[in-house]
């Protein structure tokens, strides 16, 4: 927000069409805090190492005294536990689907908790808009289903992609090629961008409105009454912030399901 | 030029999500269909609608993408 208030104060609005931040990806550089030797720690490290320490801690202290009747915390993460192991895990992937479980598991609350820093007071920053870490967890989903689907189907996975069986044979080498490209290729690059994708669009509007209300708020002095205008746009952002957590929760969950479902068709394939 | 250049990237990111966009609709309105007549299947119907969201979704991903790099 800094940034965008910079650049409202120095642009002239008699000659610039429209006041931007020279790239939209100082919004996404946060700070140096300190430096160890040759590495930098900025604060998107830190909000990661803390989204790790949340996750670890919220199953730790739900699960640590285990009691015949729960608390409501206790309850509550048991309900999220149980969701991810009944509709996602063993849902999708069926009965041996409880192995993958605990990965699942890992990648949706570690995401949640990396989403909802997007809404939470005073961080305001997505781990998630950082490609770097939507791209890790998606080449993570990768290199599982694909090893997964070697060691249980042997070469036949592969063969099974490119040369697919229920095909009419004129149409095997066109389904086969297709085939190949959207399950080696577009499955990683469509994972890892759904959730940026989703999560740089809700910091960016939310950035935007909430930071538009706040300059024509900050300049009632100037422009008199008209600065209601930034009221309009301040309750805009409010909906949308709102909505943004729908989005943490929705985002979280189809990462997970879809990590679910490509597991799934390397474990069973042909189905 | 460079603002020229911006601006078509801007148009081709919006074409590129018109066809996702119908495509989602047309998904989610008969997974909502298929639920509503068989409300038993639901859960199964989800998934499977997720997943073609997923694949539709893709086009419009790629174009994000493009953005970004054109």
């Amino acid at each position: 927000m800094e940034q965008l208030i910079w650049a409202s104060s120095t642009c002239d609005p008699a000659t610039d069409i429209i006041c931007k931040p020279e790239f939209v990806n100082e919004l996404f550089e946060t700070p140096v805090v300190f430096s160890l030797g040759g590495f930098e720690v900025n604060r998107a490290m830190l909000l990661m190492l803390l989204a790790a320490v949340i996750a670890v801690g919220l199953l730790f202290f739900a699960y640590r005294k285990p009691r015949v009747v729960p608390t409501k915390y206790g309850v509550a993460i048991e309900g999220l536990v149980d969701f991810v192991r009944d509709q996602i895990a063993v849902g999708v992937i069926g009965p041996d689907g409880i192995k993958y479980f605990p990965y699942l598991l890992s990648i949706f609350l570690f995401i949640l908790i990396g989403n909802v820093f997007e809404v939470t007071p005073f961080v305001n920053f997505p781990i998630t808009s950082r490609m770097a870490i939507p791209a890790f967890l998606a080449v993570l989903t990768y290199l599982i289903f694909v090893v997964v689907g070697f060691a249980k189907n042997g070469f036949h996975y592969f063969t099974g992609v490119v040369w697919p069986k229920s095909v009419p044979l004129a149409l095997r080498p066109l389904v086969g090629l297709i085939e190949f490209v959207s399950t080696f290729l577009i499955r990683p690059l469509t994972l890892a961008v759904r959730l940026f994708a989703n999560l740089v669009a809700g910091h960016v509007m939310l950035t935007l409105l909430l930071a538009s209300g706040f300059i024509f708020i900050k300049e009632v002095g100037d422009i008199g009454f008209r600065s209601a205008i930034g009221l309009g746009w301040f309750a805009i952002g409010m909906a949308i912030f709102f909505f943004e957590i729908v989005v943490a929760f929705l985002q979280a969950y189809i990462f997970t399901l879809l990590s679910a479902v490509y597991i799934q068709t390397s474990v069973h394939p042909e189905h | 030029m460079e603002e020229i250049k911006g601006a078509l990237a801007l148009i081709g990111y919006g074409l590129a999500a018109i066809g996702p966009g119908i495509g989602i609709g047309i998904v989610a309105g008969n997974a909502v269909q298929a639920m509503a007549r068989q409300p038993e299947a639901a859960n199964m119907v989800r998934t499977t609608m997720f997943l073609g969201i997923a694949f539709t979704e893709a086009l419009a991903l790629i174009g994000f993408v493009l953005f970004f790099i054109a």
